[in-house]
C-alpha cells in the first residue's frame, strides 16, 4: 500500500461499494490520502507481525502487490529477498484466514521468458519459462500462491503485468529511457509493450471484484521499439552491438540507471504479450496505449535542484 | 545618419542569403521527416506500418503486382491465405504486401527467423515465427496471415503445405484461402490471384482435418496456377514443352 501502485489500488478500492473494510501493509507509508483504509507499517522480514495483523483482520480477499522489481527500488539481491519475504509472510498468513475467498497476486510477463523461438505474443496458455531473475521471482510468487490456493480451496488470480510506468513510479526502464543518451540494440531493436500504473491498478480492482481465478496478461495496446521510444523522447540513440553492452551497462550504472537482466533481455529480444483474455474475463480496458505511456514518461518534469539560499529567499 | 555601406548591403542581396535560408529549410524538413520516420510506433505484433509503406513503395519500382479476387478476403475476420512460392522470389512477403494494399488491412506472413538482424526486420514487415501457437494466436486476434507453400523451381505447381500451420486455422475455425502467385524474374509484372475459401466436404474431429485441408489447399492452388498459365521464365524456354505435350 506504500508504493505508487499499491496506493492507487487502495484508493480505487476505497471507492468500490462492495468493499467493506480495507487494510494494507507496507514498509513505506501510503503515497495518497486514504480515507477508509487502515495502514500497517511492517517490514517484510517481520513475519510474526505480518501474520498477526492479517489473521486479526481476517480478509475475504488478499491483493498481494509487494513485488520488488530489480533495480526499481533495490538492487537485484535485495529485491529478491524482500519479494520472497513478503510473499512468504503475506500469502502464508492469508492461508490462515477463515474468511478468505480469493487471492490476487502481482506477476509479470517476464514469466514467459524470451528464449529463441518463443512466441512473439504469449497468451496465458503459454508455458512459464522465465529467462531472467525478475521472471523467476514472479514465477515463484505464482507457484506459492497457487499452492496455497489449492491447499485452502480459494481462487488465485495472477496478474501478469507488462513493465509498469507512470509518474513517480521507480522503474529501471523508465530511468534508462530518460537518460540524455540511451543505448539500444542496433541489430535487433525489437518491440515491447508497457502498461500505465493507473491501468494496472484498475486491473487489480477488477480482478479482486471478479474473484479472478487464473492468470491474465495486463498490457497496454500497441508496442514500440527502444529506438522509436528514444526518438520520441528526443534523446540521443546510441547503437550497441554485442560486447559493447557490458560497457554500456557499466556506464549506465554509474549514471544512476542500472540495466537489470530483464531490461537487457527486453532490449535484445523484445517483450510483448496478448492481453485479450483480460478484456474478455475482467472487462479490462486500458486507457493509455504503449506509445502514450512512453510520451508521458518523457513529459514528466525532471527534479529541479534549488540551492537552499534561493529557496529560503523565495519563501521569505 | 545611416551607414552607406549598410544601405548598400540592404540593396544588394547576395544569393548566399537565399541559399542559406533554403538550406536551413531543407535541413529542417529532412530532420522532421527523419523524426516522423523513426519516432513512430509498431502494432501489437511488431509490424511497423510506416516501414511497410516505404518498402511497398520502393518495391513498386521493381515489381508491378496486380491482385485479383480480393473480395474473397474477409472484411474484419481473420484468415489464413496460402500461396505458392517460386524459389528466391520472397512470394509470401510480396503477396502479403500486395494483398494488404488491395484490402486495406495489415497482412502478416509466416516465416521470419528468430535471429537478428533479419528476424526483427521481417517482424517490422509483418513477419511471424513459423510456430503453430503463434499463428493460432494471431488468427484468434482476427489477423490476415499469408503462408507460403514449399518453394518450387517454377510457378507451374505448388509445393507441399505445412499442415501444422494449417492446423492453426482449423483450431480457430478461420477461413483457409488459396492464392496463386505468378512472377517472372526478368519481367516487372506479377500477379496474385486469390481463390475462394476452402470448405471440406467431410468434417473431421481429429487431426485428419488439417491434413485434408492442406491437401485441398494444394490442389486448389494447382488449379489456380493452371488457370493463370503463362510464361514462367520470360524467355523462349517457356515455349518448349518441357513438361510434356499439353503440360502432362
Amino acid at each position: 500500500m506504500g508504493g505508487e501502485l499499491g496506493s492507487r489500488v487502495a484508493s480505487l478500492l476505497e471507492d468500490e461499494p462492495w468493499v467493506g473494510s480495507l487494510e494494507g501493509i507496507d514498509v513505506d507509508p501510503p503515497r495518497a490520502r486514504l480515507r477508509r483504509a487502515v495502514f500497517h507499517r511492517i517490514v517484510p522480514g517481520q513475519h510474526d507481525r505480518t501474520v498477526e495483523t492479517i489473521t486479526a483482520f481476517n480478509p475475504h480477499i488478499v491483493v498481494h502487490i509487494a513485488v520488488w522489481e530489480p533495480h526499481s527500488r533495490a538492487n537485484t539481491r535485495t529485491a529478491r529477498t524482500l519479494t520472497d519475504d513478503a510473499a512468504t509472510s503475506i500469502l502464508g498468513a492469508a492461508a490462515e484466514c477463515r474468511a478468505l475467498e480469493s487471492i490476487v497476486v502481482r506477476s509479470g510477463i517476464e514469466i514467459y521468458g524470451r528464449n529463441r523461438n518463443s512466441v512473439t505474443r504469449p497468451t496465458e496458455r503459454e508455458a512459464r519459462n522465465p529467462t531472467s531473475e525478475y521472471g523467476r521471482m514472479v514465477d515463484q510468487i505464482e507457484r506459492t500462491a497457487r499452492a496455497i490456493g489449492r491447499r485452502v480451496g480459494v481462487s488465485v488470480g495472477k496478474l501478469r503485468l507488462a513493465t509498469v510506468l507512470g509518474p513517480h513510479v521507480p522503474n529501471p526502464l523508465g530511468r534508462i529511457l530518460r537518460m540524455p543518451a540511451v543505448p539500444f540494440s542496433a541489430l535487433a531493436d525489437p518491440p515491447f509493450a508497457v502498461v500505465h500504473q493507473h491501468d494496472a491498478a484498475e486491473a487489480f480492482v477488477l480482478a479482486a471484484k471478479a474473484r479472478l481465478d487464473g492468470p491474465v496478461n495486463i498490457v497496454a495496446p500497441g508496442a514500440i521499439t527502444a529506438f522509436q521510444a528514444i526518438r520520441r523522447g528526443g534523446r540521443i540513440p546510441v547503437p550497441i552491438v554485442g560486447p559493447e553492452w557490458t560497457v554500456a551497462r557499466g556506464l549506465s550504472y554509474l549514471a544512476g540507471a542500472p540495466v537489470p537482466d530483464h531490461v537487457l533481455e527486453m532490449f535484445h529480444r523484445g517483450r510483448l504479450a496478448d492481453g485479450q483474455l483480460a478484456r474478455d474475463v475482467l472487462g479490462f480496458a486500458p486507457t493509455t496505449t504503449t506509445s502514450d505511456v512512453i510520451d508521458q514518461l518523457f513529459r514528466w518534469p525532471s527534479v529541479v535542484h534549488t540551492p537552499s539560499e534561493v529557496a529560503w529567499e523565495a519563501v521569505s | 545618419m545611416s551607414n552607406p555601406a549598410r544601405q548598400l548591403a540592404d540593396v544588394i542581396t547576395l544569393p548566399v542569403r537565399n541559399i542559406g535560408g533554403q538550406a536551413a529549410s531543407v535541413v529542417g524538413t529532412a530532420a522532421e521527416h527523419a523524426r516522423v520516420w523513426t519516432a513512430n510506433e509498431v502494432d501489437d505484433w511488431g509490424r511497423d506500418n510506416g516501414f511497410v509503406d516505404r518498402v511497398w513503395s520502393a518495391s513498386r519500382l521493381r515489381w508491378h503486382i496486380s491482385v485479383g479476387g480480393a473480395e474473397h478476403i474477409p472484411k474484419r475476420k481473420g484468415a489464413l491465405i496460402v500461396v505458392n512460392s517460386r524459389r528466391f522470389s520472397l512470394a509470401p512477403i510480396f503477396a502479403a504486401l500486395a494483398i494488404g494494399g488491395a484490402v486495406g488491412r495489415p497482412v502478416r506472413f509466416v516465416g521470419r527467423p528468430d535471429v537478428a538482424p533479419l528476424g526483427p526486420t521481417m517482424q517490422r514487415l509483418g513477419g511471424l515465427l513459423p510456430i503453430p501457437r503463434e499463428i493460432e494466436s494471431a488468427l484468434r486476434a482476427d489477423e490476415l496471415i499469408v503462408l507460403g507453400a514449399e518453394p518450387q523451381l517454377t510457378n507451374r505447381t505448388s509445393g507441399t503445405i505445412d499442415h501444422r500451420i494449417v492446423g492453426a486455422a482449423t483450431m480457430t475455425k478461420t477461413a483457409a484461402i488459396p492464392a496463386a502467385t505468378v512472377s517472372v524474374p526478368l519481367r516487372r509484372s506479377a500477379r496474385v490471384e486469390i481463390g475462394a475459401p476452402i470448405r471440406l466436404r467431410r468434417k473431421r474431429r481429429g487431426p485428419l482435418e488439417e491434413l485434408e485441408l492442406a491437401d485441398a489447399l494444394q490442389a486448389h492452388l494447382d488449379g489456380l496456377l493452371d488457370e493463370l498459365g503463362g510464361a514462367m521464365t520470360g524467355t523462349p524456354l517457356d515455349w518448349l514443352p518441357l513438361g510434356g505435350i499439353g503440360g502432362v
